[in-house]
């Protein structure tokens, strides 16, 4: 009898203690919005110059201008009707890809988009993106601890929102 | 919050590599635009975007207030077959979330 009370006090215990983490953990789970969020590189995306974002985002590197990566902007190339949708599309030569950057030198925030791609991920990559005024835009590659950076000019008619 | 559309994906198989294609429903408010009462519109746009095939995860894309509203996207990826499953989720600044997959075509 003693024996099988004893067990259920254990039962019960552990069910308590398990409940009280698990209550801890929801109470810190307050955090967990904040946890998502720090995964996006608030510090990045909030600079407001180009040199800041990259250095916020891809760390301290040798940057490189270099023709191994593709990168066209508008269509037809350098000019835009709407700033609001302008097709980006990269590509490039590189191997070993660790991260691409997208930037537009004269938004409120110059950092637009970041990626990180798998081995598998072939390029061209397309996208979209808003630009709010005649600017430069720049493809960053991190690939091997360089960074290499082109840069196009893109005319915008109607300035997008960004 | 505006009425949403379907977030789209497409992904096909071309000279024997993976083409995917997506288009995601999401206003992208940057915070900084203005409704018809010129009042701002709180920002509300995709931060984190997750692309899976098979369960392995292939790429990870961080946007931020420039990328286009109903934002669109297209890569390739290296090999496939028909049937591979895509699947990408995306969460936004708002904690809002969504999911959708396909099979290759």
């Amino acid at each position: 009898m003693n024996k099988q009370f004893d067990a259920a006090r254990r039962y019960w215990l552990k069910r308590g203690v398990s409940a009280t983490t698990l209550a801890m953990v929801a109470a810190s789970g307050l955090l967990l919005p904040q946890r998502l969020l720090a995964h996006w590189p608030r510090d990045a995306y909030q600079a407001k110059t180009v040199e800041d974002a990259l250095l916020a985002l891809l760390g301290e590197a040798d940057m490189i201008d270099d023709d191994a990566v593709y990168f066209s902007v508008g269509s037809p190339p350098t000019y835009a009707v709407n700033g609001a949708t302008v097709p980006v599309e990269v590509n490039t030569t590189l191997k070993n890809i660790e991260h691409i950057a997208l930037l537009v030198e004269k938004n409120p925030s110059p950092l637009a988009m970041s990626l990180v791609p798998d081995d598998a991920v072939m390029l061209p990559f397309k996208t979209m993106l808003k630009v709010a005024e005649d600017s430069d835009m720049l493809a960053v590659i991190r690939a091997e601890g360089k960074l290499y950076v082109t840069r196009r000019y893109v005319e915008i008619d109607i300035g997008g929102c960004a | 919050m505006a009425v949403r559309g379907k977030d789209r994906i497409r992904a096909k198989l071309q000279d024997g590599d993976t083409l995917v294609r997506i288009l995601l429903a999401h206003p992208m408010h940057t915070g900084r635009g203005k409704d018809m009462q010129n009042e701002l519109v709180p920002a509300e746009f995709i931060q984190d975007i997750r692309c899976w095939r098979n369960n392995k995860e292939v790429l990870t894309i961080k946007c931020g207030t420039a990328t286009s509203r109903n934002p669109f996207f297209a890569f390739q990826l290296k090999g496939g077959v028909q049937g591979d499953v895509i699947t990408l989720r995306w969460v936004d600044n708002t904690g809002a979330k969504g999911r959708v997959e396909t099979e290759v075509q």
